[in-house]
């Protein structure tokens, strides 16, 4: 009887293909929302735990508030304090730096390349992983002892130099308004996806590490500190006990201090984007409401056009379920393609996008699932109304009808 | 209806009763809301197993509302209404359909054959709602179409056929049940004598195999080939008389359909 009932369904939905399209088109249109948004929403958070993963999960950093009104020299940190700091919370510090970075030109002959250079101290790597593939990452002498050396990702080496193996070679630019000459030892690799990468900001120039004993003068303040935490610490512990000290150090009140974590910072985004979510899921819902009016709709045109049918079905011997039954079982049947139509549609749309854009998509199967048997839900739900009025039609009014 | 239930033989009845219908005072009142129209009064009636019998009457003798008590489709106001031992009188709207679908093989004047669907599916349509399988179900459809002389059209769409044709699948689909009782309301309205002449002898074809044949007509041509001819007037009963079947050859009905030409 089932089957029967499916049969039945898809006669009457193949009867009237214009009809019976023009009728999904709310529901494939809600689904396909549903599904590109579900779908971008997971792709967007695996693009940002790559972000992060790249930035450092275990990044943190703490500074005096730039909103604060009277901002004095003493609110920068020295470097005597930053040390100050790790030794406090060598526990739970592993590494600190003062996140200085300067764009410079480095010029090797008639090129020249922009170059974002990272100040950092020698034990980075142990925080940071970097694929060295030539060379060596900068060592504790180099940081000492303010080497002029440098460690470049293989691209700007390639453009810089013509070829990645560029370890040994030098170039030179200007630095705290002094020209000299720098030499190569080592380069990187970085896999990162454009999104990433265009996230981060760093488009236009090529990446580089530097002793921070040589981007910065050890009279230098700085506006943050900036820092990486040992395995398995708790970060919000962490950041509540630095703006605490930090306070102190500089006299503020606590609410004047800021201290933040990578993991929060993901965490404001997964909620940015769970809003984001919902805000779209909620007009895909519209949609579906509306495209279940207009299954409700056609079902009822569809249940007086059948008038005569449903009378002859009842004469015949149709129970008032067994009519329900029909009319319900086309109205899941007609949703839920709608359904199928629309995952199909939300798919492609998602998977062009992803293709334009070199994205990774993501689809979640589940997702897929539940919102073909919400359609068929909503197809059930609208189709109640128009079901009953056929089902208790009386069957000689039915079979007079013309 | 999910549930596969076991298919029950249709035909086996408790009451096995020479009273195949049974109408006792049996009065249908129409209330229109603001006025009460009496659609038929105080009705006697009794069909033996067997009979062929033809119910007459102008439009508006109330022979179509008897129509619809006989066929279960409607319920009498007052007294009773036995149907192969059933008192319909009480019973549910669904339990009126599973009558229907077991007791009754309705042939109408306008076929009402379900479009788009072959003749195959509408005679086994009064077999899916009594649960028969699938396999059984097609089995005796093609059985029926057969017997009806439609052997060649089982997925001919209605509006592939003519009319006559129409009414053999009709009259197929009437007999796919087993049910005691054959119902016909006008069933050659529609038809030119040629067709009517044929289905009528269907019909006492049908008849002489066993079946209880009732038709319901204002045509004197058809009731001539019933063997009871019971006229309805106002509402009323009002003769009720034995007629012998005058036509029931072929050459005869072709006579008759000639005669038929030179009347028009």
């Amino acid at each position: 009887m089932l089957i029967e009932n499916m049969s039945m369904a898809f006669h009457a939905i193949r009867a009237n293909k214009m009809r019976s399209f023009l009728t999904m088109l709310g529901i494939i249109i809600g689904i396909g929302a549903v599904i590109a948004i579900a779908a971008v929403g997971d792709s967007m958070r695996n693009l940002f735990t790559d972000a992060f993963k790249d930035v450092g999960l275990n990044r943190a950093a703490v500074m005096v508030s730039w909103e604060v009104d009277d901002f004095r020299m003493s609110d920068q940190f020295t470097r005597a304090e930053m040390d100050r700091i790790k030794d406090i919370f060598s526990d739970r510090i592993e590494y600190i730096d003062s996140n200085a970075s300067n764009k410079v030109e480095a010029v090797n002959g008639r090129r020249k390349v922009s170059y974002q250079f990272q100040g950092v101290d020698y034990n980075y790597t142990d925080v940071q992983p970097l694929d060295i593939v030539y060379g060596r990452f900068l060592n504790e002498s180099d940081v000492k002892g303010a080497a002029n050396h440098v460690v470049l990702e293989d691209k700007g080496a390639i453009k810089l130099f013509g070829t990645a193996d560029s370890v040994g070679r030098t170039f030179r630019m200007t630095l705290n308004k002094i020209t000299q000459e720098y030499k190569v030892v080592g380069v990187y690799h970085k896999d990162m996806s454009p999104m990433v990468a265009m996230m981060l900001g760093n488009g236009q120039s090529q990446s580089g590490f530097i002793p921070d004993t040589v981007l910065t003068r050890s009279n230098d303040t700085f506006q943050a500190v900036n820092l990486y935490s040992r395995n398995g610490t708790n970060m919000r512990q962490l950041t509540v006990d630095l703006k605490q000290y930090v306070a102190k150090l500089k006299g503020r009140p606590e609410s004047e201090i800021m201290a933040m974590s990578a993991v929060d910072q993901m965490g404001t985004m997964d909620a940015q984007l769970g809003t984001m979510s919902a805000a779209v899921g909620g007009i895909a819902a519209i949609s579906l409401l509306v495209g279940g009016i207009g299954i409700m709709n056609i079902m009822m045109v569809s249940v007086t056009e059948r008038t005569r049918e449903i009378g002859i079905r009842k004469a015949l011997g149709a129970r008032t379920k067994d009519i329900m039954i029909q009319f319900l079982t086309e109205s899941a049947l007609m949703s839920a393609c709608g359904g199928i139509i629309g995952v199909i549609l939300g798919i492609s749309l998602v998977k062009i996008g992803g293709t334009l854009l070199k994205m990774t998509v993501v689809v979640n199967p589940a997702v897929i699932v539940l919102a073909v048997g919400f359609s068929a839900l909503v197809g059930i739900f609208f189709g109640l109304y128009p079901a009953s009025k056929a089902a208790n039609a009386d069957p000689i009014e039915a079979l007079r009808f013309e | 209806m999910w549930k596969k239930k076991k298919s029950q033989p249709v035909h086996e009845t408790e009451y096995m009763g020479e009273d195949l219908i049974k109408l006792v005072d049996m009065v249908k009142v129409y209330d229109t809301g603001t006025i009460k129209v009496l659609g038929l009064h105080r009705v006697n009636l009794t069909i033996k197993r067997g009979e062929f019998v033809a119910i007459m009457g102008q439009s508006g003798s109330g022979k179509s509302t008897l129509m619809n008590v006989l066929g279960c489709l409607d319920r009498p106001t007052m007294g009773h209404y036995y149907l192969d031992g059933i008192d319909t009188a009480n019973l549910e709207p669904d339990e009126l359909s599973t009558v229907r679908n077991r007791k009754i093989g309705f042939v109408f004047q306008s076929f009402n054959l379900i479009s788009r669907t072959s003749a195959l599916k509408n005679v086994e349509l009064p077999m899916t709602y009594a649960h028969v399988n699938q396999k059984a179900r097609e089995q005796r459809a093609k059985e029926l179409l057969e017997r009806v002389g439609l052997g060649t059209r089982y997925e001919h769409m209605p509006n592939e056929l003519s009319g006559g044709q129409r009414q053999r699948v009709a009259i197929a689909r009437a007999l796919a049940n087993q049910p005691p009782l054959i119902l016909a309301d006008e069933p050659t309205g529609n038809l030119d004598t040629a067709s009517s002449v044929e289905i009528m002898e269907l019909f006492s074809q049908l008849h002489k195999e066993g079946a209880t044949v009732v038709v319901v007509t204002h045509e004197e041509d058809i009731a001539a080939f019933t063997e009871r001819i019971i006229r309805f007037r106002d509402g009323k009963l009002v003769s009720d008389t034995k007629n012998k079947p005058q036509i029931q050859t072929e050459e005869e009905a072709v006579t008759m359909q000639k005669e038929g030409s030179h009347a028009d």
